[in-house]
């Protein structure tokens, strides 16, 4: 390359730095001017690109270009050396000095291993029976997510509200959907269930018992709730049996009581555990 | 000019005409002028067909007794009630009636849910929205929590098991209200339980804002979400990653 092509190449080079400098002033200017975000996106754009255009230019006409060949040195040792290692070899003591470091490393991999069982004591205590359980206790009134109890009347036919255990508003496992069926003979309860949806209003978990989703949409026409993540169904007249999609298990029934004074109460926790379905079910 | 061009250009004339000419549809002609007996007529015309000449519902439609003025109102103010052709949506019943232009004026309207209500008591009443006294960051997060999951997160709608939600940019304020409180078709109804009076300014404040959201991120690419501007930032993003691939490795 001669001395001209050089110096063009490092002008262009130099230039593409100069751009950028320039974006980065345009970019300064328009922000404290209350910025814009798509020329802002576009100046920062244009600072790297020049950049860019700096180092490959650089890159390309300035630096030796390749390919560069070494030639090998002498392979061989040198006679001295190897009469040393061969004298080394017979007496012995060159390879049992290794000794020591085995054992060293040894007792490292032995450290580590145990080192490595305090995650398995820091992911907490014992769950025990809490997972098979929710906030639900017998007697609690369903509240709204922003703590307001739901009264009967406040929903109407063919209604829906996300409901949660009185005092565990926004618990995670406790949350439940209430529907009202607008026409309540429809209901197919399951034995010894008569008496869990009292007056059409009955609630299911809200935890879809495929992959953990909020079983949030409501059809209210065919009473089908629908899991917005894999399209599961569960049909509400009949004990939210799953009619559609990958879940295979039923919601678990929240059974439900009207207190006196229009309330809705549980009755107790649902009758088996949670969510997806990945431990044992009675 | 030879008789055979001139015979095409007849036929081409006389197709054009034919495509071009509607017969006067029904749906497309706007009643005007009400008096009470006019609306008896109107009802009897266009609804008693299917919900009965009392309204007491027919194998063809439910009935209408203590549905409420909110429902009434909802469904005739938004042209999906009348039907067009009865047989088209009442027959298969996965079908949602579409919105429409209204078939009728606004007094029709109001008479008309005058003398639907007459049939019987009951029902949600016309929900008053105050929209200046609404909240459009907490309206936001109702949307997103209790009415995105099926009209999706722009309010462009969605599909369900077999059925459809329906777009929500043309609906008025007072028509979303209706819908929150009422639940039409397969929408559940959402009380004051779950949804407040304030809560509903809110949430329809929110849907009256999805119709001129502000992009901040600049050409929106149809509010199709995450997928339609995934594919173009991989398409262009790595079709000019290519090319620099390409300029940088040239010797």
């Amino acid at each position: 390359m001669t001395q001209r092509e050089e110096r063009r190449a490092e002008r262009a080079a130099a230039a593409g730095f100069g751009v950028t400098v320039l974006a980065c002033g345009g970019l300064a200017y328009v922000y404290l001017q209350g910025g814009q975000a798509q020329l802002e996106g576009l100046l920062l754009a244009v600072a790297f690109a020049g950049v860019a255009y700096g180092f490959v230019t650089w890159g390309q006409k300035l630096m030796p270009q390749g390919p560069v060949s070494e030639d090998r040195h002498h392979l061989p040792s040198t006679e001295p050396e190897r009469e040393r290692f061969e004298a080394d070899l017979e007496r012995g003591g060159v390879l049992t000095r290794r000794r020591l470091l085995v054992r060293a490393l040894g007792a490292a991999v032995v450290a580590l291993g145990g080192v490595a069982l305090f995650p398995i004591r820091s992911l907490g205590p014992r769950p025990g029976t809490s997972l098979a359980h929710t906030p639900w206790r017998r007697g609690m009134r369903l509240v709204t997510e922003d703590g307001r109890p739901v009264r009967a009347a406040d929903v109407p036919r063919g209604g829906l509200v996300t409901v949660f255990p009185e005092g565990h508003a926004g618990s995670a496992d406790g949350q439940a959907v209430l529907v009202r069926v607008e026409d309540p003979g429809r209901i197919r309860h399951r034995p010894g269930r008569d008496d869990w949806s009292p007056h059409g209003y009955i609630a299911y978990s809200k935890v879809c018992t495929h992959a953990g989703c909020p079983v949030g949409l409501y059809q209210a026409e065919t009473h089908q709730l629908l899991c917005p993540c894999h399209q599961s169904t569960f049909d509400v007249l009949d004990g939210a049996r799953p009619v559609f999609g990958p879940a295979a298990a039923a919601l678990p029934q929240l059974p439900l009581r009207l207190d006196p004074d229009g309330y809705l109460r549980a009755r107790g926790d649902f009758p088996e555990p949670v969510g997806p379905a990945y431990w044992h079910r009675a | 000019m030879s008789p055979a061009r001139l015979g095409a250009g007849a036929l081409l004339a006389a197709v054009t005409i034919a495509l071009a000419w509607h017969p006067g549809r029904a749906t497309s002609t706007t009643i005007h002028g009400a008096a009470a007996g006019d609306v008896r007529a109107i009802y009897l015309a266009d609804c008693g067909v299917c919900h009965g000449a009392g309204g007491r519902g027919t194998t063809r439609g439910p009935t209408l007794v203590g549905v409420g003025r909110a429902s009434v109102d909802y469904w005739v103010s938004t042209g999906r009630m009348p039907l067009g052709d009865p047989r088209l949506s009442a027959v298969d019943a996965r079908k949602t009636p579409a919105r429409h232009r209204p078939r009728y004026s606004r007094p029709v309207i109001d008479a008309l849910v005058d003398y639907v209500v007459s049939f019987g008591a009951g029902g949600t009443d016309i929900p008053r929205v105050d929209l200046r006294a609404a909240n459009l960051a907490e309206g936001g997060e109702l949307f997103r929590a209790q009415c995105a999951a099926c009209h999706a997160w722009a309010g462009d709608g969605g599909a369900l098991l077999h059925r459809e939600a329906p777009s929500l940019h043309r609906a008025t304020a007072t028509q979303i209200a209706e819908a929150v409180r009422v639940g039409p078709g397969l929408m559940p109804a959402f009380g004051t339980a779950a949804v407040s009076d304030r809560q509903l300014d809110s949430v329809t404040a929110y849907v009256r804002y999805l119709d001129h959201p502000k992009d901040r991120g600049g050409n929106p690419l149809w509010h199709l979400g995450p997928v339609a501007e995934g594919a173009i930032a991989w398409i262009f993003g790595t079709g000019i990653l290519v090319l620099a691939t390409r300029w940088i490795g040239e010797t």
